[in-house]
């Protein structure tokens, strides 16, 4: 049991982890016919995924509805959701215009899925303006820092800031635009690739662990 | 006094939601259409990239953005078509979104007929593919292994539009446009792994997370929100949903400005006097 559950996966995970990290490094036919034989059988696994996905989705949302759980009603809308998209599909054969025409599946991707996806995005602007006047608060010295940068930033973002620059700091002679291409270029990049070269050695880290079977919980607790 | 002030500190919110309603449906319904004063350098190597490449050179689209992020990236999706367009270069998109495909649909149908370009023949539209990697790495070697018909099922081997095209070698540019990390995986697996030249079109706020790839040149150029459209439209000399756009967003910007302002000025006065 200990061999299909445990020593089997693990060799399978390194044999195929080192082949991969190979190919990537050696430009020869047997390797990239190898990577084009791993894309296909990856997309494959991707769409049983999906499907797994969907299954999941829906068990889950119909057990909160028989019981009458906390916001069972949304979970309706999951099912019409589905539906208002899916019908479409089939009758449409996927397609979402002929000829210049909207197709049912075009019509319910423009006035629903993009109407509905839409308005939720755009609720965000409205939390921001909001959390922005009720918890920026300017206590520390570093809050003073963050304050300074996004200040500029959102003036210089809009020709409107330009203006109100100009007028205000132009006998500096420096252009909203210059302070704005210093930010990003010297302190914005500094911050930003510490963080990708961290994030970097970590991925790399925990690849390598994978690899070699130290690490495990994707082989889940049994 | 002070007990007056910090009532402003619990304000109800659906007044601050009220003035943003209204600060952003003025200038949308009348447009106050200020000029956009300066062209950022990103977005102006995004140009001069388009700009060099002689005509019938293929560029890649990799339009990767739905609804929630249209208004920033439908507007320079479609000015870098227009772009393509007016320079006469082939056109080939892929999309990494499920939800970007009526979109793409959208653009192709309104630009494709202003420039007069034909389906197969100038541009051609990739199905959609959930396994941005597999795909990525397939195209180096033989795209057609991944993509053997366009979104409407019609096989892509003998279009006009992809002849002497198989793998990245055959592609002049990319640009990737879109409101997720996919930018990364274009510079990572295939510009820097494929001597690609891959440029990009970001939402305002993950701009700033490209300035490494930008100043060692990994990425040819970035056009960043909604201002970079304006940028670019105004670079083509079209202006579009970008610049219109813009005028709200300048109020919008100013209104958070201010409100920061407001509040921390209250602090002060609660906390010194």
């Amino acid at each position: 049991m200990k061999l299909i559950k445990k020593q089997i996966p693990l060799a399978i995970v390194f044999i195929t982890g080192v082949l991969t990290l190979i190919s990537y490094y050696v430009p020869h036919k047997v390797s990239v016919d190898y990577i084009e034989t791993m894309n296909k059988w990856e997309n494959i696994v991707v769409a049983f995924a999906f499907l797994l996905g969907l299954i999941s989705l829906f068990f889950s949302h119909y057990h909160k509805i028989t019981r009458k759980a906390d916001g069972w009603g949304y979970s309706i809308f999951v099912f019409i959701g589905f539906l208002a998209m899916v019908v479409p599909s089939y009758t449409s054969h996927g397609k979402q215009m002929v000829d210049g025409m909207l197709t049912p599946l075009g019509w319910s991707y423009k006035y629903i899925y993009t109407a509905l996806s839409g308005t939720m995005f755009a609720v965000l602007a409205f939390y921001i303006v909001s959390t922005a006047y009720r918890s920026f608060r300017i206590k520390s010295a570093q809050a003073f820092v963050l304050f300074v940068a996004a200040f500029i930033l959102i003036l210089g973002k809009v020709p409107l800031g330009q203006i109100i620059w100009d007028y205000a700091l132009g006998w500096t002679g420096q252009g909203v635009s210059a302070v704005i291409e210093w930010i990003m270029q010297v302190p914005a990049v500094a911050g930003k690739r510490g963080i990708m070269i961290g994030i970097s050695i970590g991925a790399i880290v925990t690849s390598l662990k994978i690899i070699f079977g130290i690490e495990k919980q994707y082989m889940g607790k049994d | 006094m002070k007990e007056t002030l910090q009532k402003f500190f619990k304000i109800d919110r659906r007044w601050i939601f009220l003035l943003l309603a209204v600060t952003l449906f003025v200038p949308i319904v009348k447009p106050i259409g200020l000029p956009n004063k300066s062209i950022s350098q990103a977005t102006t190597r995004v140009y001069e990239n388009i700009e060099k490449l002689p005509a019938g050179s293929f560029l890649l689209l990799s339009l990767d953005y739905d609804p929630s992020t249209r208004p920033e990236l439908h507007p320079m999706a479609m000015a870098l078509v227009r772009h393509a367009f007016s320079r006469n270069l082939r056109v080939g998109v892929v999309t990494y979104i499920a939800g970007s495909t009526g979109l793409i649909e959208e653009l192709f149908a309104k630009v494709g007929k202003e420039y007069n370009k034909k389906d197969g023949t100038d541009y051609v539209i990739l199905p959609y593919q959930p396994n941005i990697l597999a795909v990525m790495t397939q195209m180096s070697s033989d795209m057609y292994g991944i993509y053997s018909k366009d979104r409407n099922g019609t096989p892509i081997a003998g279009m006009p539009v992809l002849k002497g095209v198989k793998s990245y070698k055959d592609m002049s540019l990319v640009v990737c446009v879109t409101g997720t990390a996919i930018l990364d995986y274009w510079v990572a697996y295939v510009g820097d792994k494929y001597s690609v030249p891959v440029a990009g079109g970001v939402t305002a706020i993950s701009q700033p997370g490209y300035g490494p790839y930008l100043q060692t040149n990994q990425l040819k150029g970035l056009i960043g929100g909604m201002k970079g459209a304006a940028e670019y439209e105004s670079l083509i000399k079209q202006p579009g949903k970008g610049t219109s756009g813009i005028d709200a967003l300048n109020l919008a910007h100013l209104l958070v400005l201010v409100l920061i302002l407001t509040s921390n000025i209250i602090l002060l006065f609660v906390k010194y006097f």
